[in-house]
């Protein structure tokens, strides 16, 4: 009877001792996800500042424990803008375990979108096309997509010109799937009452002179070009333009043209690349830049200066981009710890998925929150407008959302 | 007419720096018989020489200019040196490998600098104020470029119909083993060769840093871009590289300004060229200036 007894009361003692040793679900532990982009090839000049924003940010949450004792582990490889070499890495990381994965390019991620839904792993990429996001559901766009960029900057332009006529535009496109993302709904748009003609589509090629488009344009009476496409095509167009004396001096200027570009158009490097023609220069982001002094400045030069980033890595907006979507990926992890869940793939899906209303995230590095739901996978659904003047873009008007694309 | 004589500038404008690009190829084939795939990083390394000397170094921009081309003259000589020299008289099929793969090690040389990654642009050195007459108009940049590429192709036709080592360079060009038999040096020519072709890839380089701005995918590209002008003008033709230089780059003006945003049309300025080089290399398959070679047997 004794030893029933000792026998109960040392089995009463493991018990205990093991709830009270035993650490919670989720601490100590490593989460790991992948980041596969363009480091070199095509578009790398915007892969390069991404990959530090994920890399420093991830640099931060396992050195301040933003994550408590857990860590983050997210490796990063080039694929060199090939979609070949993206599956690889995907299919690598995969094989590793990782439990979100972060992607690129427009044309990657298109391919890999049956591979995402079949593998159901949360991705957040770094394109805002967003035909990614019907093609596959586990894909989160961080921001307003190019459709949205586009639209706005229509919108912005019907309701700013000047005179009685309809506002004529040419849309000047990369030549692939990332320059044609938006012009269906941007056509979609007109044909909802967005005021405004297209005059032009253009899928420009590597021109060195664009002295006999810019004059077709002009000689079609197109005062406002809208431009998709990365910021190298745009500096050759506006410094044309400058040289033919084509450019507007102020908006909408009558006999003159100008110049609107969605995210991969604009930034430091344009100017950069333009100087003083990209004066005037119209750009839409979802993204605050370091030009525009605030809270996000400060915070954003901190994170580039801790972890020994040069001023234009800094300062530059795809460095924004990258730290804002490693933000993102965090900030899913967090809250799916706090909810004591485990955190996997599924997990974090579901937590993505509840990241709306209170529960909406706000990063010091967007213009509006991240807010996703079952039929709404699109981040920050505000656009802020920016111009280039005297050498640096500044903010117009507050935060909007494209009324003509829901 | 203002409108048809500014495509008629902006032509000869591009097409000069499409001549100066090809110029390159043709200094090596037509010496060496070999087609050097990495052009397109020897013009984009060129550019960065500029841009690193001005920038970085301080030296004034047409020092580093011509300092630059110093380099590249003496960089592609050693390429030479170090790579092809022991492919002489091995299969072409071989040598051309070798030269796509230095295209790659150059890529991944370049890739691990600040310029693989990062846009930069020249400070500007010439009145932002372009030039203009009745109404057409030529920015400083472009006439600075039209001049560089009219003094750079009038040096080397000079020196490939004048000068001892331009004809021997000729002469290897025609038959290696009767150049060495009359004691030339075919390894010297070749080297020679290389060397011209980084010396103008330079030139091209830094001309099209200047209207592009510094991004490698963009200078790199060249060397693609000017590939039909080197088949259109003849692979082994200096005169030939100027004028299927000028002939395109009129084309794809005429066609960006007559043909495209009409009937439909769109993107014939990049499509034309190939049309048109498809139907001239029917009647004259060694470009419009190539060498007809007949072998009798």
């Amino acid at each position: 009877m004794k030893g029933i007894r000792f026998r109960g009361c040392m089995v009463v003692l493991a018990l205990g001792l093991a709830l009270v040793l035993t650490p919670p679900a989720a601490a100590g532990e490593t989460y790991k996800l992948g980041l596969s982009l363009a480091i070199t090839g095509p578009t790398s000049d915007a892969g390069n500042p991404y990959s530090k924003g994920v890399e420093d940010y991830m640099r931060l949450v396992n050195d301040t424990g933003i994550l408590g004792d857990a860590k983050v582990d997210c490796p990063i490889r080039d694929d060199m803008y090939e979609t070949a070499v993206t599956k690889r890495n995907f299919e690598d990381f995969i094989d590793q375990g990782i439990v979100l994965f972060l992607s690129y390019a427009t044309g990657g991620n298109l391919a890999l979108a049956q591979d995402f839904d079949e593998v159901q792993i949360p991705v957040i990429p770094a394109s805002f096309h967003k035909g990614i996001v019907d093609a596959a559901k586990y894909v989160f766009l961080p921001i307003a997509s190019y459709s949205h960029q586009y639209v706005g900057l229509g919108e912005y332009v019907a309701k700013n010109h000047k005179g009685g006529d309809l506002p004529k535009v040419a849309c000047f496109i990369h030549p692939s799937a990332f320059g044609r993302a938006p012009l269906e709904d941007f056509q979609a748009a007109i044909a909802a009452g967005l005021k405004m003609e297209i005059v032009e589509v253009v899928e420009h090629g590597k021109d060195l002179d664009n002295s006999a488009l810019l004059q077709r344009l002009r000689s079609k009476g197109v005062q406002y070009v809208l431009c998709q496409t990365v910021q190298s095509p745009v500096v050759t167009l506006i410094n044309d333009s400058q040289r033919l004396g084509l450019t507007a001096q102020s908006f909408g200027e009558e006999g003159k043209i100008t110049f609107l570009g969605a995210h991969y158009t604009g930034g430091n490097d344009l100017i950069a690349l333009a100087g003083s023609a990209a004066e005037g220069f119209y750009w839409t982001t979802s993204y605050r830049l370091t030009s525009e002094k605030g809270p996000w400045t400060a915070w954003q030069l901190d994170l580039a200066k801790k972890y020994g980033r040069d001023e234009k890595t800094a300062n530059s907006h795809n460095y924004t981009n990258g730290i804002m979507a490693a933000q993102v990926a965090v900030e899913a992890i967090r809250r799916t710890r706090e909810a004591g869940q485990e955190v996997t793939r599924a997990a974090l899906y579901e937590t993505l998925n509840q990241m709306n209303g209170d529960k909406a995230y706000q990063p010091l590095t967007t213009v509006g929150p991240v807010t996703y739901s079952a039929t709404d996978r699109m981040g920050v659904d505000t656009l802020q407008l920016y111009v280039v003047k005297d050498g640096a873009f500044r903010a117009v008007g507050e935060p909007f959302k494209p009324e003509y694309l829901k | 007419m203002t409108y048809f004589l500014q495509l008629v500038v902006s032509g000869i404008v591009v097409g000069s720096i499409y001549a100066l690009s090809a110029l390159g190829f043709v200094l090596i084939y037509k010496s060496s018989r070999v087609l050097n795939i990495a052009h397109g990083q020897i013009i984009a390394g060129g550019a960065y020489i500029v841009f690193a000397l001005t920038v970085w170094a301080g030296v004034p921009i047409f020092l580093s200019f011509l300092a630059s081309m110093a380099i590249t003259f003496f960089l592609a000589m050693s390429v030479e040196r170090i790579f092809l020299r022991r492919l002489i008289g091995e299969p072409i099929i071989s040598v051309i490998m070798v030269t796509i793969g230095l295209m790659s090690i150059l890529d991944g040389i370049i890739y691990l600098t600040p310029f693989g990654s990062l846009n930069f642009s020249f400070p500007e050195f010439l009145p932002p104020t372009p030039i203009s007459l009745g109404g057409v108009s030529i920015s400083w940049t472009q006439l600075v470029g039209v001049v560089i590429t009219a003094i750079l192709i009038g040096a080397f036709s000079w020196f490939f119909k004048s000068a001892t080592l331009g004809i021997s360079m000729r002469a290897v060009s025609d038959d290696q083993f009767a150049s060495m038999s009359v004691g030339i040096s075919v390894p010297r020519v070749f080297g020679l060769a290389w060397a011209m072709a980084g010396l103008s890839a330079a030139g091209a380089g830094a001309i099209i840093g200047n209207i592009t701005g510094l991004n490698f995918e963009t200078l790199r590209a060249f060397g693609i871009t000017v590939f039909p002008v080197v088949i259109l003008g003849g692979l082994d033709s200096i005169i030939g590289a100027v004028v299927a230089g000028i002939i395109m780059g009129l084309i794809q003006q005429f066609a960006a300004g007559y043909l495209d945003g009409n009937w439909g049309l769109n993107g014939t300025a990049d499509v034309l060229p190939y049309i048109i080089l498809l139907v001239i290399l029917l009647f004259k398959p060694h470009g419009l200036f190539g060498t007809h070679e007949i072998e009798r047997v």
